[in-house]
């Protein structure tokens, strides 16, 4: 293998439980985005589009349709002689198999996979996250200041620091102190889970860490601090722009809703940078003569005979007369029948609602419904 | 046994009565139902009917066909046993009236000797369908006959099935002979050949003029027409973008129209086709119209029946009106400006 100066690691191995029946089969990072998409699909095409055309994808739970998405990633125009996308499961090492502990435990036990590359730098991501970012110009921050590790942070609002890990930082951008979901932030700069390391840095602190009993292998509550403790060079890349982890239904139903927001800066319309996707083939959306579609966003092989609202519907959903859905994800290949009415509400993959059923959220929280199976099935019966 | 077909396609044709749509490439290639080109109807029945082998011969103006086609990966086609392979004529070809010109063949007589396929399905490029074409062998090898020519309504839709040694006969006796393809074969009532025929029953239109290329598209937005064509089973293929979902705002209303991907839509739609990444301003509005891939239509602007090839930019205040049977066509990558019509 042809030595690379920044081979990527992509985490995407997450659970994703706050998504309840989103992720009962399939990882997060292969979560539906945006109509087209899947959340993979950003970081990914931020990798295409920086150059950085060696990456890891570190894979674990429900990997099935993940791994099968990615292929040999000819999607995002990855598939490369010498390197291109590898997706690295947990694998057996004599006899049993490692499951990745934490984050830092899954680069760990992916040590073999970075030497063969012998890079200089090894930037690690999470493929959780909904942003568009040229990690060319955070290699070229990194390799200026001459740290050992640089932590992509973004401005938050001051009520949602305590949300984050949040880094201390002086004027010079060094990182001198390091706070997970501080009670009582000193800074609004949180962490967006995106690290550059100087690959000999980072070896060294894996070792390590792997040897501590009482770590818990994680890069934001080990490795970081741990750092900081050893005195290492520690820079934040400050990156304005549209970031989102969307790790809730909330904030998954939001990150959608941002897309149709002309003010928000979410542009995947791009064609200095697009978003790259595994492209099904369907015939064009059909809007037929019952239909009103406003303020939306509809895929290919859609057939609409209803009225969609401020709504994200994704390919092959087909939507029948008489129905309004208002504020509303509609996931592939979803049937809605007719006479339906939906209301700030996610509805997933491949359901069938059926004839008359009123989805809309309770009046006195009005969090977000994610539509589930059960919910059909007690309409029904 | 359903491997054992070889695809010939002839994309030769030039229709002279498309020649606004066909100045810059090859009937093969011309856009149609949004996403879509000519051929990847036939490619993509060859196929769905499970020949892994297909021969395209191509004549005029094939840029934007090859640049369509690539290695044939979107059709599955880019293997490493069998696959697409791409024949261009020698500009001195003389041209001939029929699909599945002899002499086109002779000069490639190394794809017929060489592939394993015992039949070979000969096609024309300029049908709309969706056919499986694995029954047309069946039958071909219950009959005994020589030629299956499948026929749509009782008229040939120049398409022809013939077993693979006897196609490399007729070529080889063709100066003899003096048949130049595969339809002076079939139409000479001297030929000493079995020629059978096999109705197909669905949607099946060439398109030889404007006013068929348009009659055909309006067709495709009639839900009985569109269910033939588009099955979830056997899908039209085609080379995809990564264009994203289109975005409609407040200010348009659709009615019956299918869009493509990629498109901003402000201003009202009505029995339409819009291809992707086109962009239609505020207050505008269309009906009957064929929009193809990037165009940019401003903002009040009123047009009736009209097909605007590629990538035409229509300034704000425009209004173009056609007919029915006489569509206004305008051609590719041209501006069309309020006073110009007025």
């Amino acid at each position: 293998m042809g030595k690379k100066r920044c081979v990527a690691m992509l985490l995407a191995g997450g659970k994703g439980s706050r998504l309840y029946s989103l992720t009962k089969s399939l990882a997060k990072p292969a979560i539906p985005f945006g109509g087209k998409y899947r959340i993979i699909d950003f970081t990914l095409s931020n990798c295409s589009n920086s150059g950085i055309e060696t990456v890891g994808v570190l894979t674990q739970y429900q990997p099935l349709v993940l791994n099968s998405y990615i292929g040999i990633g000819s999607a995002w125009d990855l598939d490369r002689v010498n390197g291109g996308v590898t997706v690295l499961p947990p694998y057996s090492e004599s006899s049993e198999v490692k499951w990745y502990t934490g984050t830092a435990s899954a680069i760990f036990q992916n040590q073999n996979y970075l030497s063969q590359y012998d890079p200089e730098y090894v930037l690690i991501l999470s493929g959780d996250h909904i942003y568009k970012m040229n990690y060319e110009e955070m290699l070229e921050y990194h390799i200026s200041k001459q740290a050992d590790a640089s932590i992509s942070v973004i401005q938050v609002g001051w009520e949602d620091a305590s949300r984050f890990g949040i880094m201390n930082t002086n004027k010079d951008m060094d990182i001198i102190e390091f706070e997970e979901k501080p009670k009582h932030p000193k800074n609004n700069l949180a962490s967006m889970g995106i690290y550059i390391f100087k690959w000999k840095v980072l070896k060294e602190l894996l070792e390590e860490d792997n040897l501590n009993k009482n770590s818990s292998h994680d890069f934001g509550k080990d490795i970081i601090p741990l750092l900081i403790e050893k005195q290492k060079k520690v820079v934040a890349y400050p990156f304005k722009g549209y970031w989102k982890d969307v790790g809730t239904v909330q904030s998954l139903w939001e990150a959608n809703m941002d897309l149709l927001d002309e003010t928000s800066n979410l542009n995947i319309s791009d064609y200095n940078w697009r978003i790259y996707t595994v492209n099904p083939n369907h015939p064009p959306q059909y809007i037929s003569n019952d239909a009103l579609v406003k303020e939306s966003m509809v895929n290919e092989g859609c057939i609409i005979s209803g009225n969609l609202e401020k709504s994200i519907v994704f390919q092959g959903v087909t939507v029948g007369k008489g129905t309004i859905i208002r504020s509303s994800v509609i996931m592939p290949d979803a049937k809605i029948g007719n006479n339906v009415y939906i209301e700030k509400a996610i509805v997933p993959s491949d359901i069938t609602i059926p004839d008359g059923m009123v989805i809309k959220p309770n009046k006195d929280v009005d969090e977000v419904v994610l539509v589930t199976e059960e919910m059909v099935n007690e309409m029904i019966s | 046994m359903i491997r054992s077909m070889l695809g010939i396609i002839d994309a030769t044709t030039h229709m002279e009565d498309l020649e606004e749509l066909t100045a810059h490439r090859t009937l093969a290639a011309l856009p149609i139902g949004g996403r879509y080109r000519l051929i990847d109807f036939v490619l993509s029945n060859m196929v769905n009917s499970g020949i892994g082998s297909v021969a395209i011969f191509p004549k005029y103006q094939y840029r934007s066909l090859m640049d369509h086609l690539g290695s044939g990966k979107n059709w599955d086609l880019d293997r490493k046993r069998d696959g697409l392979f791409f024949f261009p004529a020698s500009m001195d070809d003389a041209n001939t009236s029929g699909i599945g010109s002899f002499n086109h063949f002779s000069a490639n007589m190394d794809y017929f000797q060489r592939s394993k396929q015992e039949y070979a399905l000969v096609a024309n490029c300029f049908t709309v369908f969706n056919m499986n074409f694995t029954p047309v062998l069946e039958r071909h090898l219950d009959s005994g006959c020589d030629i299956t020519e499948i026929t749509n309504n009782g008229s040939s839709l120049e398409i022809y099935l013939i077993k693979k040694s006897k196609l490399i006969e007729l070529i080889h006796s063709r100066d003899d002979k003096g048949y130049t393809c595969m339809k002076d074969v079939v139409i000479d009532i001297n030929n000493q050949l079995k020629i059978c025929e096999y109705e197909y029953n669905g949607y099946a239109e060439k398109i030889n003029s404007i006013s068929s290329y348009y009659h055909v598209s309006k067709d495709i937005l009639k839900p009985k027409v569109w269910n033939q064509l588009f099955i979830k089973e056997r899908p039209i293929f085609t080379k995809v973008k990564d264009e994203p979902p289109t975005r409609y705002t407040s200010t348009g209303e659709v009615k019956n129209s299918m869009i493509a991907n990629g498109c901003v839509i402000e201003g009202d739609i009505t029995n339409s086709i819009i291809s992707r990444a086109v962009k239609v301003g505020k207050g505008s509005s269309l009906k009957n119209c064929i929009i193809m891939q990037k165009c940019t239509i401003g903002e009040n602007c009123h047009l009736d029946s009209v097909i605007l090839d590629k990538d035409v930019t229509v300034e704000s205040g425009t209004v173009m009106t056609g007919t029915a049977t006489s569509p206004f066509v305008v051609r590719k990558g041209t501006v069309q400006g309020a006073l110009m019509n007025s």
